[in-house]
């Protein structure tokens, strides 16, 4: 393996680091009986900044072990945000040669279903592997709070960082 | 308005016991054995053995009984959901009878098996969380997913990300505190009940966390570079990982425990 730029592991980590932190603080939604992880708001930077696809699997790694649910949560629900976030990823890619409105508004929206469907469907599987629950109930509990974080909260907050090109700014500056 | 100052990070319980100062890596692989064996048993005596098995190692690790039990309040509803599903929607012999509902052997005794190995699952996992600080878990799973990197996982470079998220935890947390402090003096509302009001608040939050977060990561990658940094080979190291005679027994006596374990669960 080529040894990864500095400044992208660097990046990698401070989206891993927040994505913790914002997991900790607000922890009374993110762990609670629906599950809104305030955090998961930031899956939406994967849609244009590679270096999150591993920060939020990292982020999400180290979260995970502090997050009570325990080893399954780590391997598979780390391993979850890692898929939807190459996902996103890709969708981001693919709007990139569109039109700016298109890729901002339209690319985006579409952009943040991986993150909402693998999340659903991946923890209903598993919770029905191990607690035996009934699948569609689960994916429709799950499904909800993480439509929420990434719709309501995270739809937003795209928007802004891609209008006022919060990110690409700085990549200009270096 | 909450503030930060007495939040802890992780579940470290700092002590000198037997068990914290075993090698990670031993921890983190009789851990997953763990985990393993529960799957496999399916019986209440094996689940007895592994409980007995915990509270040894609760025990000798000098772990208070109170922040295993702290550990399991989050599951609750989880748990009593399980009981309530498992035990009034499984077919069977009914043994009992709420109103409409009616609850089977079948579907009490799943449900409870279900449930303790779940509970058994999270205490065992909180052992490894308890009795290791993050800085020797990072270690220990570097050092573990080495072999991995024949096939291009980048076991040094998701160990460092770690390393330094796990570090800008704290300084995020005064950050985000800060941050907040100054959107509320300037009429943000945090609190508000309305969720769409509060997600758009919470945007004038994350955007210059964004911005901050950002100008650090490069700063850093500068002062990294300037020191030469140029990846995991040849890297040496401060705290070097090693398994004592004592890890090695305590790690087969483990071992010869769960196979017993599951030679018993089955039956």
């Amino acid at each position: 393996m080529k040894a990864m730029k500095t400044h992208f592991l660097t990046r990698a980590a401070v989206i891993a680091a927040l994505y913790a932190t914002l997991t900790i603080i607000f922890a009374p939604i993110s762990y609670g009986q629906i599950q809104i992880r305030v955090s998961e708001a930031l899956t939406v930077l994967a849609y244009f900044e590679p270096t999150a696809i591993l920060g939020l699997y990292v982020g999400c790694l180290i979260a995970n072990i502090w997050g009570q649910l325990g080893p399954l949560d780590v391997f598979f629900g780390s391993f979850l945000t890692l898929i939807a976030a190459c996902l996103t990823w890709a969708i981001g890619r693919l709007f990139l040669k569109s039109s700016q409105k298109t890729y901002i508004y339209k690319g985006s929206l579409l952009g943040l279903l991986p993150p909402v469907l693998v999340n659903a469907f991946g923890v209903a599987f598993i919770l029905k592997i191990v607690l035996g629950l009934p699948y569609w109930i689960t994916v429709l509990y799950v499904g909800v709070g993480q439509t929420i974080a990434i719709y309501v909260l995270g739809y937003p907050l795209l928007i802004v960082l891609l209008k006022r090109k919060v990110l690409s700014e700085e990549e200009g500056a270096r | 308005m909450k503030t930060f100052s007495r939040l802890t990070i992780g579940q470290y319980y700092p002590g000198e016991s037997f068990i914290h100062r075993a090698d990670p890596r031993l921890k983190i692989v009789l851990l997953l054995s763990i985990l393993v064996t529960l799957f496999i048993l399916s019986n209440f005596l094996g689940f007895f053995y592994l409980f007995l098995f915990f509270l040894v190692a609760i025990v000798v690790a000098k772990i208070p009984f109170s922040w295993i039990l702290r550990g399991l309040r989050p599951l609750i509803y989880i748990i009593l959901f399980t009981l309530i599903i498992h035990f009034f929607f499984t077919a069977g012999e009914p043994i009992a009878r709420f109103g409409p509902f009616v609850v089977t052997e079948e579907g009490f005794k799943n449900g409870l098996l279900l449930s303790v190995r779940f509970i058994l699952l999270v205490v065992g996992a909180s052992l490894l969380t308890f009795t290791t600080s993050p800085i020797e878990l990072t270690d220990g799973i570097e050092y573990l997913l080495t072999p991995l990197k024949r096939i291009k996982v980048p076991a040094h470079e998701l160990a460092m990300m770690m390393t330094i998220a796990l570090r800008f935890i704290p300084t995020l947390l005064l950050e985000t505190d800060r941050i907040m402090k100054a959107q509320i003096s300037r009429g943000a509302d945090f609190e508000s009940r309305n969720l769409l009001r509060r997600a758009k608040n919470l945007i004038s939050l994350l955007v210059p966390l964004f911005i901050g977060v950002f100008r650090r990561a490069d700063e850093l990658a500068l002062a990294m570079e300037s020191r030469c940094y140029r990846g995991g080979e040849g890297r040496t190291r401060l705290r070097v990982l090693t398994m004592r005679g004592k890890d090695w027994m305590a790690g087969m006596a483990t071992i010869l425990f769960l196979l017993s374990a599951i030679y018993i669960g089955r039956l």
